[in-house]
This record gives structure tokens, sequence and C-alpha cells, in this order.
């Protein structure tokens, strides 16, 4: 048994653990804000996405975007960040051998490299072209790549029940 | 517009995937509704736990063989609002469930209607499962006649 595997155990025979697997409503109702808190979380990362896209919101500059999105994005990110791990205390040991949560943290991974690497580049310059209606390439690549890993992120944790 | 249209798409996927998310997963994902399957055995493990619970049997076949199967059921919550509470099912009591077969072919069942060792018959499947015996309710409805 590995070390990360023997951790998951650990998580998976604790006390706290166990009464969240075996409770009649605290999973259910832990399950349901995650969910929730989906749409604030890359709800509001989509609109700054597709705005770079061109798609929505053409004539407001992204950084005016950016300040009014980032506050909900960042609460909703500590509370889905809360409930995915209560959720995952509860089943750790069956989390640790299941393909779509290792699917699922490899694009969470991914989506938050996407950031540290657009806000290092493109971004920096971003008041030189802030309000065109469609954002340089570099930024649309960014833009596309957080929403296909989003979404990919939300299929995978769904395929969990599944897989 | 075609930002509506994907806003509209967007919202549409939600609303499919809520109920979805609620039932955490169908009966048909994993069940096949045409194989029905009675099982007979003693309990050698029981899972009372979410998403879903899992008990296991030792089912003795009509060649004296023993295998052991999983049988699925609904989460602690809908158990427990069924009166079908946590220390039911103890290690070494047999029980009768009728399931149906997992489409894998494995030696899985989703428990559908469980005879407890007490005489009471109990409904196991998950809320609004789309499966045998769910009629939008939190109790479920027994199949009537049982599956052979």
């Amino acid at each position: 048994m590995t070390l990360l595997q023997h951790l998951c155990q650990l998580l998976y025979d604790s006390g706290f653990g166990t009464m969240i697997r075996e409770s009649d409503y605290a999973y259910s109702i832990i399950e349901s804000v995650h969910v929730i808190t989906i749409t604030l979380v890359v709800g509001t990362i989509a609109v700054l996405d597709l705005r770079m896209l061109g798609l929505v919101l053409r004539p407001i500059s992204i950084t005016r975007i950016a300040r009014a999105v980032f506050p909900l994005t960042w609460s909703g990110f500590v509370i889905i960040f809360v409930s995915g791990f209560l959720l995952f205390w509860a089943e750790a040991a069956k989390m640790y051998t299941s393909p779509a949560f290792r699917t699922k943290l490899i694009l969470l991974a991914l989506v938050g490299l996407n950031p540290l690497i657009f806000h290092s580049t493109v971004y920096r310059r971003v008041h030189q072209w802030e309000t065109l209606h469609v954002s340089p390439w570099r930024a649309r690549v960014a833009a596309i790549a957080s929403l296909t890993l989003w979404g990919g992120i939300i299929v995978a944790g769904r395929a969990i029940a599944y897989f | 517009m075609k930002s509506r249209i994907a806003l509209a798409l967007g919202l549409l996927t939600c609303l499919v995937a809520a109920p979805a998310a609620y039932a955490h997963h169908s009966f048909a994902a994993e069940f096949d509704g045409s194989k029905p399957t009675r099982l007979v055995g003693k309990i050698t493990r029981v899972e009372w736990t979410n998403p879903h619970s899992y008990f296991y049997v030792d089912v003795i076949d009509a060649k004296g063989q023993v295998a052991n199967w999983g049988c699925e059921g609904a989460g602690p919550g809908a158990l427990s609002r069924r009166g079908w509470k946590k220390g039911d099912l103890k290690i070494g009591d047999t029980i009768v469930v009728d399931g149906y077969r997992a489409k894998d072919g494995s030696n899985l069942v989703d428990a559908r209607r469980v005879t407890l060792p007490d005489g009471r018959t109990v409904y196991g499947g998950s809320p609004g499962d789309g499966g045998p015996g769910d009629n939008g309710t939190d109790q479920g409805a027994l199949p009537t006649a049982p599956a052979k």
C-alpha cells in the first residue's frame, strides 16, 4: 500500500469521514452545495472567457468584468473546495482507485496552471487590449482552454458515480 | 444571438443535470431491468454508505458452489425514512433479495426488494432512479410479484 493510499484509508476510516458517509442528510446536503456552487465558480469564469472570445458584453472592458466577477469566483472557490474535500473525506479510500476522480484531479491541476501562464504573459499587457471587442489570440486560447477544462472537470466529477 | 443560444443551452444543461445529481446515478446506468434475480444468502459485509449502500451475501447455487454477491441499495437517508435502520442487517443473517443484475455481468444486483430476517420487506431502490418500483416518492412501491 502506498503512502497516499494509506492516507486515503486513514481519512476514510476516521470518525468524521464515517459520519458523513453514513449520514442520513449531511452527505446529500454537502453534495448539493458542491454542485450548486459549480454555477458560481464556472459561471463567473465563463463570463470572462466568453468576453475575451468576443461573444458577450463586448462594450465592457475586460478588467471591469474581472473586478466584478472575481469576488464571486473566489468565494465560490472556497465553498466548492471545502465541500469537495468533505465529500472526498467520506469516500477517500474509494476515490483513490476511481479513474474518474484521478482524471478530475489532473484536469484541476491543468486548469490551475492556465491562469498562472495567462496572468504572467498576455494579461500583463491587458491595459493595451482590454477594450478590444475580441481579445488577442493568446487570451482567446486561454479562454478556450479554460472553458474546455472546466467542462471536462464537471463531466469527470459526474463520472465518479459511474466508474 | 449565438451567445444567447449558448446561455440557454447552458441553463438547460444545469436543469437536466440537477435531478441526475440528486439520484446520483440512475438505475439504467448500471443495471438491466430485463434481468430480475432472486438471491437468498448469508450476509458477509454491510456498507451503510452514501451515496449508495452495499451489502454482500454468500449464495449457494444448485451445484453447491458458494458465490459472493454484492447488492446495491439507496443511501442511508432514503433507507432510514423507510424504517430500515443501520443495524437491521447483521453479518451471518440470511436475507432474500429481489433485484436486477448489473449490465457488466458481475455478481452485483440492484436490490429493489429486501426481506429482512425479522420478516419485514423493504424497498431498496434509490428515490428517483427510474428503476422498477420507483414511483417518484421517497418510499417507492414494492413490486407486487417477487422477481424470479
